[in-house]
């Protein structure tokens, strides 16, 4: 199987399966709320003005053919609009969107930079004290429930030393023109420090236990003893020849993480009060607001399988083993 | 005949036959057991796991208090005024505190709910003395070190003798609420249906009123003239055993309230103050309303001097009087009071009504605090226990069987099967475990199936993958080809022959799961998605954000946080070293885990 075919089938394999979860998302709705305009009702639409926002949803038409117009709408970029902002959902969507990656792509970067050193240095001291408490710690630090770890920080941080601001992105009012002359400042890496932390601590263990693990495999190999026989010194050793080829797991459990992080954290964000995706979603299910929680979860679905593909062909890329054997079974 | 007896020993191996197919089932259960227990951190983990499981097992029995019930709080406190400042409160005794009057500048006595007698010496000195009675007592008043009348419900009356309290026959069975004693030679006592009875040194005696309300308090400003103020607005002035009514000055709205407390300083000035904030004012002759500058309850009133009086009230209302009108003061102080006793320069206010027991900071009565509604939180951590272990259990288990399923079937049939089913759990692996459980409650309800759904939905795909991988090298190994030569049916093959095999790591995986299901399931009643009456350690750290006190409440937020780490910790410790039997490449040279067969 070649490289170009090989990138094809993921690729077709990608859009099926979005398109089965938005099936999957049209009938749970419909299952569960037969008419989303319900909710509008009770704002005080005349009949009219009712039938016409069903035309609109073609809630007037049989089954089969709303889910053609749902499969349009979102084809065309057409995520309706919100009952809560009275406005388009895909610009709003697009804003939270982005405050969250700027909230989760420091804290994986900072974990998955830390993180597999950390897992060499525990590899290199294999069966001593330090490994020992790293893997409890480790352990610890993937167990405690991350929304738990925020609010102790918001407490010992922010109300017991009073030295970090505990929520939002900036501090109310600020004036930004745009989303850049918004995160370009210290006021926003200041209110970054503590959920990125959070989140950071959350996610150094797995890259940690894994590098350790890899490394631990890699160590075996037979071009180790080469370096070794070569009077290589040991930090050489570890972190120039082993650790490069332990890597690999690694950086395809990065991207994984990126992709789940979009949607994974929405308690960080609950808890620290970051105006993203997550907490959209939340407030949408407060406020009912179906249109809203509806496209965030398309959105989110679309980064984790976007992600995952990204994984697949990064390790397609760094293990070109993969490719040739995958038709091999 | 020789088909008959091959026929019979056939049926008599039957057992046997079973048991031989139970044992590689019963071997991969117990493999498992014998792995963690030989495993230096899978041996602590299976303990705390155990641990925690006994917790939700006997936690009625753990549980001190009802988790549902506010707390409420009963002591007695005394707060003290002396050179011109108010103390802090200190607590004597466990019982509330219903009245005081002092002896001379450093003693005093008090009583109290339960028949409690407490004499305080030396200024703060308080110690508790044997009473005859267990009836409340509501008032007490003395005259000298020497003689003290007490006096409660039930008609109790007690007298001091400088040493001892003792009881005294009464005619009368009604409640007593106040005593005046002006000397060893004469006291007043009054109570219920407008009774008085007066003490002339020998013999209790009967007055006759003609008021049929309850009379609350009396002050003497001699042995002969004094006031008694009670229900509906009563003031009865009383003068050589006989008694007539008040004579107002201006208007009065307060004439139907109850009045709870009357204190002269003298015969033309005093003080009387009831329900709604009322503060009337004698001036030797007329009684007046005076401005209130508050609206709740006022229970009690004293002097210090001539021109100076405090009032004390509910929710920890102190009013002062320094010569021509009262103010608030704050002293910081939010319970009831019962009432405040003074003599020259100085007053104890004392108290206090049973209050709700929150935000208390971690004692022996509440082992992790107190929550907002005065919740006992140690008896919600442990029944929190219950829904974390039965929803990781339940979730883990559903998880399992259906990964072990589709993992088994897709890895054993191969081609078409293994790509239809390969292709749902790649579905799967698209959708976000904590958005998809926002969805399902915003569609269906907040309860424990629909996250126990979720997670079961959402996390069977990790389990199929690597079951599906395992069986797929079973398969090609000379003991299956053989069963098939040998004419075995797939069904008999999948559940004899590889299901054996596969238990350890779905042993592994039951262990991984769980540890996840426990995570997800606080998280999501963290979002407040968890049903809101069953007690979770994620629905506990959401009611302490919801009600914003966990911000300086430290009890509220750490214990369950502490319980969920030991809880999921261990559950990994057990699935890491459930690993090895798994993966051959961890096993060390002397590592003692046995072999896979």
């Amino acid at each position: 199987m070649g490289k170009g075919e090989f990138i094809l089938k993921r690729i077709v394999q990608l859009l099926l399966t979005y398109w089965v979860i938005l099936t999957v998302l049209f009938f749970l709705f419909r299952l569960g709320l037969p008419d989303p305009t319900a909710a509008l009702v009770v704002e005080g639409l005349s009949a009219e003005e009712q039938a016409m926002v069903q035309a609109r949803f073609g809630l007037d038409q049989p089954l089969w053919v709303q889910y053609f117009i749902y499969l349009r709408n979102f084809l065309q970029g057409d995520f309706g609009v919100s009952f809560h902002y009275k406005a388009a959902v895909f610009p709003i969507l697009m804003e939270k969107f982005l405050n969250t990656i700027v909230l989760m792509l420091p804290a994986i970067l900072i974990s998955y930079t830390i993180g597999p050193v950390l897992g060499v240095i525990l590899s290199w001291k294999r069966g001593t004290r330090i490994e020992f408490s790293g893997i409890v710690s480790g352990l610890f630090l993937r167990s405690a429930p991350v929304f738990w770890t925020g609010m102790i920080f918001i407490m010992v941080f922010g109300i017991w030393w009073g030295v970090l601001p505990t929520s939002g992105m900036r501090t109310v009012p600020y004036d930004a023109d745009n989303f850049l002359t918004k995160i370009f400042t210290l006021d926003y890496l200041w209110h970054l420090i503590l959920p990125a932390l959070t989140i950071a601590l959350y996610y150094l263990g797995l890259p940690m236990l894994i590098m350790r693990n890899t490394m631990l495999e890699v160590m075996g190999e037979d071009y180790i003893e080469l370096c070794q026989a070569k009077g290589l010194s040991p930090r050489t050793i570890m972190f120039k020849h082993a650790a490069r080829n332990a890597l690999l797991p690694v950086v395809t459990q990065a991207a994984i993480t990126v992709g789940m992080a979009v949607g994974g954290q929405v308690v960080v964000e609950v808890v620290y009060s970051w105006p993203g995706l997550g907490r959209e979603m939340i407030q949408a299910v407060r406020t009912s607001d179906y249109p809203m929680a509806q496209a965030s979860f398309m959105l989110m679905a679309g980064m984790v399988l976007l992600m995952n593909f990204l994984a697949d062909m990064v390790y397609g890329y760094l293990d070109p083993r993969v490719v040739t054997k995958g038709e091999g079974r | 005949m020789s088909t008959n007896v091959e026929k019979h020993k056939r049926q008599g191996n039957l057992w046997q036959r079973r048991k031989k197919q139970l044992r590689p089932f019963l071997e991969s259960v117990f493999l498992p057991i014998k792995t963690i227990w030989s495993d230096p951190l899978g041996r602590p983990g299976a303990v705390i796991f155990g641990l925690i499981l006994l917790m939700t097992i006997f936690a009625p029995l753990l549980a001190t208090h009802d988790p549902n019930v506010m707390n409420e709080k009963v002591e007695g406190i005394v707060i003290r005024f002396g050179d011109s400042q108010w103390d802090t409160p200190s607590q004597v005794g466990d019982t509330p505190l219903n009245a005081l009057a002092w002896v001379d500048e450093t003693n005093a006595l008090a009583v109290g709910t339960a028949g409690s007698i407490l004499h305080m010496s030396d200024r703060d000195r308080w110690v508790t003395v044997d009473s005859p009675t267990e009836h409340n007592l509501w008032a007490v008043d003395a005259s000298s070190p020497g003689f003290a009348i007490a006096v409660g419900e039930h008609g109790t009356i007690l007298q001091y003798d400088g040493t001892e309290w003792n009881q005294v026959e009464t005619p009368t069975n009604v409640h007593f609420y106040g005593v005046a004693v002006a000397s060893a030679q004469k006291a007043l006592v009054v109570g219920q249906s407008g009774t008085v009875l007066s003490w002339d040194g020998q013999f209790w005696t009967a007055l006759a009123t003609n008021n049929s309300n309850t009379l609350r308090s009396v002050s003497l400003t001699s042995e002969e003239a004094g006031v008694i103020v009670g229900d509906r607005g009563t003031i009865l002035h009383y003068e050589n055993g006989s008694f007539s009514g008040p004579t107002y000055r201006g208007f009065t709205d307060a004439t139907f309230r109850r009045l709870n407390a009357v204190q002269l300083y003298s015969a033309d000035i005093g003080f009387a103050i009831g329900e709604r904030g009322t503060i009337m004012g004698y001036d030797g002759q007329n009684w007046y309303t005076m401005r209130s500058p508050e609206s709740r309850e006022l229970r009690g009133v004293t002097f210090v001097s001539a021109d100076q009086a405090y009032i004390v009230g509910i929710r920890g209302i102190v009013l002062e009087y320094q010569g021509n009108q009262w103010e608030v003061l704050r002293l910081g102080y939010r319970r009831d009071f019962r009432g405040i006793s003074g003599i020259d320069g100085q007053a104890l206010a004392f108290g206090t009504d049973p209050y709700i027991n929150e935000l208390a900071p971690p004692s022996r009565e509440h082992f992790f605090g107190t929550t907002h509604l005065g919740r006992d939180i140690w008896s919600q951590v442990m029944y929190g226990s219950r829904t974390a272990l039965l929803v990781g259990i339940l979730a883990a288990l559903v998880v399992n069987i259906l990964g072990l399923t589709v993992g088994l079937v897709a890895g054993y049939y191969r081609g078409r099967v293994d790509n239809i089913l390969m292709r749902i759990v790649d579905v799967m692996y698209g959708l976000p475990l904590e958005p998809f459980a926002i969805i399902l409650v915003l569609i269906f309800k907040p309860s424990l199936w629909i996250i126990i759904l979720a997670i079961g939905l959402l996390t069977w795909r990790t389990n199929a993958r690597i079951i599906r991988s395992q069986v797929l090298t079973i398969v090609e190994r000379p003991f299956i080809k053989a069963a098939k030569v040998a004419g075995a049916s797939n069904i008999r093959i999948m559940l004899v022959h590889i299901a054996p095999n596969i238990l350890p790591l779905a042993f592994l995986q039951l262990a991984v799961a769980m540890g996840y299901a426990i995570t997800a399931e606080a998280t999501l009643s963290f979002l407040g998605l968890g049903p809101p009456q069953v007690y979770s350690w994620g629905t506990i750290l959401h009611a302490a954000r919801l009600s914003g006190a966990w911000r300086t409440a430290w009890w509220w937020v750490i214990p369950p946080g502490i319980f969920i780490c030991i809880t999921v910790v261990s559950v990994f410790l057990v699935s890491r070293s459930l690993e090895v039997l798994t993966n051959p490449r961890l096993r060390g040279g002397n590592n003692r885990a046995p072999r896979r067969p």
